[in-house]
């Protein structure tokens, strides 16, 4: 129970990944794959901050803010300096690996003994249920940190993916997605297509650079490795979101991107139980993602050949 | 008014790839004047219209509008000024957004973009009313995207989206050429009606002779990036297809003309 728990929980964190790769790659239609340095600059900048005695609200707050920056560089850098976006990516992407070395001064920072977004959790679930004794749930027993760590993460998630969904409809908003629809339309109805890129990607790897410093105080550590294939695990959950609810409307993506998040970190943590090498899973999730990019374009050939051979 | 001013601009200088598609045009349009463009394939008819646009920035000469320096503005800071129609209906719009959400955007066209909702009852509705004008069906579909729409409706949608707000200047750039027949009479009616009624300074580039004749109180013919003719008033309310069709006879005599005695040189003197 308490690994299902866990992986729910780490499922929601990542769900903000999720969001952040579904902005750049699903609105903008945009390669970028800052995330991998962002994701590690929000963990660093929070950890880095919170074992300075910052308050983890303010530390995670910070975390955002970096990947607001770190993502508004990359915009930057494929915008007024016209490189290609995956490029663009890969340099901020390389370049965020010293800063977040020198971020943390060194490349693991645990935060066991500081106080963290978790121990908030823990006592505030303290509090509401008057003891710190475990929650009997279905004849489990839950710790009172995993259960109010699970309902803190789920009402921020809700909060952000609603705010997303107002955002997009925002006369701002609805700007953004035509860019990424048409950047010539766009222009030609007074928009600069260049702001609308780099806003969007400052708030994709903001998203990111939060998910990153709430991942850090769940699971006690921020590790100079750990964005390491971010955006594959991102987009895995978004085309998992996809084939769950369908794209059709901005509500249902938004919806279906964290439910994405939460069933794949679920199916991994079951896999993993079941055996599964962990040095595979890297492996298995970009196999999964090539898979999923593939199979849409096949089924479609498979149709129209069939309905070639029909007409024939 | 628009004023342009001996504007040059030359594609890829330099390489064997060099196109000189505009070499010093002049042109001043009245306020409320319709102005039709017609020339043949490279004639620099387009990239006329584009360098007004701001797509990009002219090698020399100038641009003024409504008394505003724009030579070096960029597209989407002409665009408060500027409404266009482009060739290709997919250009226009923004295929996976829905007919009010597109209308929504042209509404603010040149205007700062906060974070209020996009769409309210009092614009959608007048979204709906504009749109049923049309007779298209389309005032029940407005939560449909734009993708799903043939060529000549969003084409007449376009057309709606870039005349929202009056523009000062509107660019049609043969806005009718890949739609078919009966459609490109539906948006060359929208197109006279709206010009008319709103009194809009336009310039429109079309390849068609009888939309060239029978539209616009002003025909300006483009070849090898210059103006050749410039038929304005009862010169031009006269014009027959006929016309232009000897005036664009000579032209191509002239040229093989040219070609000739290229030629004929190059076999004497080479």
């Amino acid at each position: 129970m308490s690994l299902l728990i866990g992986a729910m929980t780490i499922g929601l964190i990542l769900s903000l990944l999720a969001l952040g790769v579904f902005i750049s790659f699903r609105i903008f239609e945009f390669p970028d794959i800052t995330a991998d340095g962002s994701s590690t600059l929000g963990a660093a900048v929070a950890a880095a901050l919170i074992v300075k005695g910052t308050n983890p609200l303010l530390a995670s707050t910070a975390g955002f803010a970096a990947g607001f920056v770190a993502g508004s560089l990359t915009g930057i850098l494929a915008t007024k300096f016209k490189i290609n976006g995956l490029l663009a990516g890969i340099l901020v992407m390389t370049a965020l690996y010293s800063v977040n070395l020198h971020i943390m001064g060194r490349s693991n920072v645990p935060l066991l003994s500081s106080t963290t977004l978790s121990t908030y959790a823990q006592n505030l679930g303290t509090k509401l249920r008057g003891s710190a004794e475990p929650i009997n749930i279905l004849g489990w027993d839950v710790t009172v940190l995993d259960a109010s760590t699970l309902v803190l993460i789920f009402l921020a998630i809700l909060l952000v993916g609603l705010l997303l969904f107002w955002f997009f409809q925002t006369n701002i908003g609805t700007a953004m997605r035509a860019t990424g629809d048409n950047a010539q339309m766009i222009r030609a109805l007074g928009v600069s297509d260049e702001s609308m890129i780099i806003l969007g990607l400052a708030v994709s790897n903001g998203l990111i650079g939060l998910s990153g410093a709430l991942l850090a105080q769940y699971q006690g550590f921020a590790d100079v490795q750990m964005g390491i294939g971010m955006v594959v695990w991102g987009l895995a959950s978004v085309i998992i979101g996809e084939a769950l609810v369908g794209a059709r409307t901005l509500g249902l993506t938004i919806a279906g991107a964290v439910m994405g998040s939460v069933l794949f970190r679920l199916l991994v943590a079951i896999a993993l139980r079941m055996g599964l090498n962990p040095n595979d899973l890297k492996l298995i999730t970009a196999g999964f993602v090539f898979v999923a990019l593939i199979v849409p374009g096949f089924l479609s050939k498979l149709k129209s050949r069939r309905a070639g051979l029909s007409h024939a | 008014m628009l004023d342009i001013k001996q504007i040059r601009k030359t594609f890829n200088p330099g390489t064997p790839n060099e196109v000189r598609a505009l070499q010093g045009v002049d042109l001043a349009l009245m306020d409320e004047s319709f102005v039709v463009i017609i020339g043949t394939n490279g004639s620099g008819k387009t990239t006329l219209l584009n360098a007004a646009a701001g797509t990009f920035i002219v090698d020399s000469g100038s641009i003024h509008l409504e008394g505003h320096d724009i030579t070096h503005w960029p597209e989407h800071r002409r665009a408060k000024l500027i409404g266009r129609v482009f060739q290709n209906p997919f250009s226009g719009t923004a295929a996976h957004m829905s007919i009010a959400e597109n209308l929504a955007l042209a509404a603010r066209r040149g205007m700062g973009r906060g974070v209020g909702w996009a769409l309210n009852r009092k614009l959608t509705d007048s979204f709906r009313d504009r749109v049923r004008q049309l007779n298209m069906g389309l005032e029940d579909r407005l939560d449909n995207a734009i993708g799903s729409l043939s060529g000549g409706q969003r084409q007449a949608l376009t057309l709606i989206m870039a005349t929202w707000l009056k523009p000062h200047l509107l660019l049609l750039d043969e806005h009718t050429a890949a739609l078919d027949p009966k459609s490109a009479d539906q948006v060359i009616a929208l197109t006279d009606e709206i010009v008319k009624r709103e009194k809009l300074t336009t310039l429109m580039v079309t390849h068609s002779m009888h939309q060239a004749v029978n539209l616009g109180d002003r025909l300006i013919m483009m070849n090898r990036g210059q103006i050749i003719q410039d038929f304005q008033g009862a010169e031009k309310r006269r014009l027959r297809v006929d016309d232009l069709l000897t005036r664009f006879d000579e032209v191509r005599r002239a040229e093989q003309l040219d070609e000739t005695a290229a030629q004929m040189l190059e076999r004497l003197y080479v």
